[in-house]
């Protein structure tokens, strides 16, 4: 069993140079955190909480004011510690001149891969995202979504044991967002830690095993999802095909009791997304896509 | 399974593979397409007859030649300086706001390679530039001397010189032609847009606009090629011309190594303008001077660069 933890966030506190350098703007307040290997962590919390800023501390592009942060027991400053991340950030703009599978040969490259391996991988990350069929396409003509999706072929392409994703669904339309969220529970399966910031709190809630919750730079809530959303005083029982036999049945059993109460019931709704996924989406590419 | 193995600071293939990166992206940005103009000129003036030797008694061939090589080296001296500084200010904070240098050091990339990298691309590219007008100066030089030294023999034997004057007069044309020397004065434009490129590159770390990157490296250009005109104007005792105190000396050395002194550099496309003999000593002197420089402003780039925030 593996102790070190993908993600240590120790202290992390974070100060920026306010205008003319007179007064510092404070944006992370002694943060600490651990994600656990194989882990799926969500942070979240409200433009200008301090996300970003503790995502880009994890990866080294900014330098913590004070306190330390590490991937895989090594310090995020030293380059070393990128040899098992992948990051994809916020509205991606790779090189507009390369094709898909040329950006993905160009990181790949920067990893140290070459040759056969760096092809068969191209191959493999091109259909993962489902870009195969735009892999000899210029970047200048893909679409939002499209972009998110070459840039987490970008960030997986050295096989890390960490992503770091900001973002990944921005603006993207609710089928590449789906895809998405997929992709991130397929790769949670194959035991790779995933480290994401979402304002779509949805998202976050059906992918991550732990969450955080950041408010003006402090990490004010943290633990399980289920934990932390579960209402303890409350117990829902969702039923399918049953009778109004069966419902008056339970009912009087709750009166009888007299130990709880019937608060609501009503028939399980669906959410907006599947709605749409369902009115917009073929059936074989509904099947493909809730794969 | 772990992959932690270290990352060398330095690694010639990582910086191959950004160079290689940043010629793939000026290449596709159509930048060779500037060269169009610059072959039109090249071929344009082979016919433009000087009008000041039209109605002169005797032919001066070589000043001829030199107005060619000195029109041709002057443009090459134009876009290769320009050409170092505009790209080199455009791809830095371009992966900046792009924000695909994030991407990028995420990867296990060491900030000086990177940089290294962005800057020998733009060099690769300004030297596959200078080749290509080198070789329409060559081409064109030849034919205009060619007809020039054809021309010159008709005349000098009309007027019933000798064969070894006709023999010396030719020598003196076919020394404006294209020679080893033209090549030095070709050279010595290359190394300096690359010194002009590294100073770009300096100024891109730590500027944060491309238009100020722009300015302040033009400016760094046209103080650097008047420098060592000022500092003797300065830094010279102007009464007795003697040898500059030592406060004078640390100004003068303080100059010289903040502003490269792209005179210097001048001098061997000068000489090569006059056919003038260029030392290949003096080419390797100055082929050390521009890495000097260039590594100056590499490290003080990557200096700045290394602790950057994003």
């Amino acid at each position: 069993m593996n102790d070190v933890p993908a993600v240590e966030v120790k202290n992390l506190v974070k100060d920026f140079k306010g205008a003319f350098r007179v007064k510092n703007v404070r944006a992370v307040k002694d943060v600490s955190l651990q994600i656990a290997p194989g882990e799926v962590y969500g942070l979240i919390g409200p433009n200008g909480s301090g996300k970003s800023t503790t995502m880009k501390a994890v990866l080294g592009l900014v330098a913590p004011t004070s306190g330390a942060t590490s991937i895989f027991g090594r310090n995020s400053l030293k380059v070393d510690s990128r040899n098992e991340v992948g990051f994809l950030p916020e509205n991606p703009y790779f090189y507009k001149h390369l094709t898909a599978a040329e950006t993905v040969r160009f990181y790949g490259k920067l990893c140290g891969m070459r040759g056969r391996k760096l092809k068969e991988r191209i191959g493999e990350l091109l259909e993962l995202v489902g870009l195969q069929d735009a892999r000899d396409r210029r970047l200048r003509g893909f679409s939002k979504g499209m972009l998110q999706r070459i840039g987490l072929a970008q960030a997986m392409v050295q096989d890390p044991r960490l992503l770091v994703l900001d973002e990944p669904t921005a603006g993207v339309d609710p089928t590449g967002s789906r895809q998405i969220r997929d992709l991130i529970l397929e790769l949670k399966n194959r035991g790779i830690t995933v480290f994401l910031c979402s304002h779509l709190l949805e998202q976050v809630q059906q992918v991550c095993d732990r969450v955080g919750i950041i408010h003006q730079g402090v990490l004010v809530n943290e633990g399980r999802l289920d934990e932390l959303i579960s209402v303890e005083n409350r117990t829902e029982i969702i039923l399918e095909n049953a009778s109004e036999n069966l419902l008056d049945q339970i009912r009087s059993l709750v009166d009888v009791t007299h130990q709880a109460e019937v608060v609501s019931e009503g028939n399980a709704r669906t959410t907006l997304e599947d709605l749409f996924l369902r009115e917009t989406m073929s059936d074989a590419k509904r099947k493909a896509v809730s794969k | 399974m772990s992959r932690q193995a270290s990352i060398s600071f330095f690694s010639l293939r990582r910086i191959l593979i950004v160079a290689q990166s940043t010629v793939t992206q000026l290449v596709r940005m159509k930048v060779f397409y500037f060269l169009a103009p610059i072959a039109l000129l090249f071929v344009g003036i082979q016919f433009l007859d000087l009008i000041w030797y039209q109605g002169a008694e005797t032919l001066q061939p070589e000043q001829e030649l030199r107005m060619h090589k000195n029109i041709c080296l002057g443009t090459m001296m134009v876009f290769s300086s320009m050409f170092g500084i505009v790209a080199t200010a455009l791809l830095i904070p371009g992966d900046i706001e792009d924000r695909t240098l994030y991407t990028i050091l995420c990867k296990p990339v060491p900030r000086f390679d990177y940089l290294v990298g962005k800057l020998l691309g733009v060099m690769a590219v300004i030297f596959i530039a200078m080749v290509v007008m080198d070789v329409l100066l060559v081409a064109t030089l030849h034919f205009r001397t060619e007809e020039k030294l054809a021309e010159a023999t008709q005349v000098w034997g009309k007027r019933g010189l000798t064969e070894v004057e006709i023999a010396a007069g030719r020598a003196e044309i076919a020394a404006h032609g294209p020679t080893l020397i033209l090549q030095y004065g070709v050279m010595a434009h290359f190394l300096k847009a690359s010194v002009i490129a590294a100073v770009a590159l300096l100024i891109s770390t730590f500027s944060t606009s491309t238009i100020f990157t722009i300015a302040t490296s033009s400016m760094i250009w046209i103080i650097g090629s008047f420098q060592s005109v000022a500092r003797e104007a300065l830094f010279t005792d102007p009464i007795s011309g003697g040898d500059p105190n030592m406060a004078e000396r640390i100004m003068n050395t303080f100059v010289s190594l903040v502003f490269p002194d792209f005179k210097l550099f001048e001098s061997i496309t000068d000489g090569a303008v006059r056919a003038e003999n260029v030392l290949h000593s003096d080419m390797t002197q100055l082929g050390g001077l521009a890495a000097i420089y260039v590594g100056i402003y590499v490290v003080l780039s990557w200096f700045v660069f290394s602790d950057k925030e994003f």
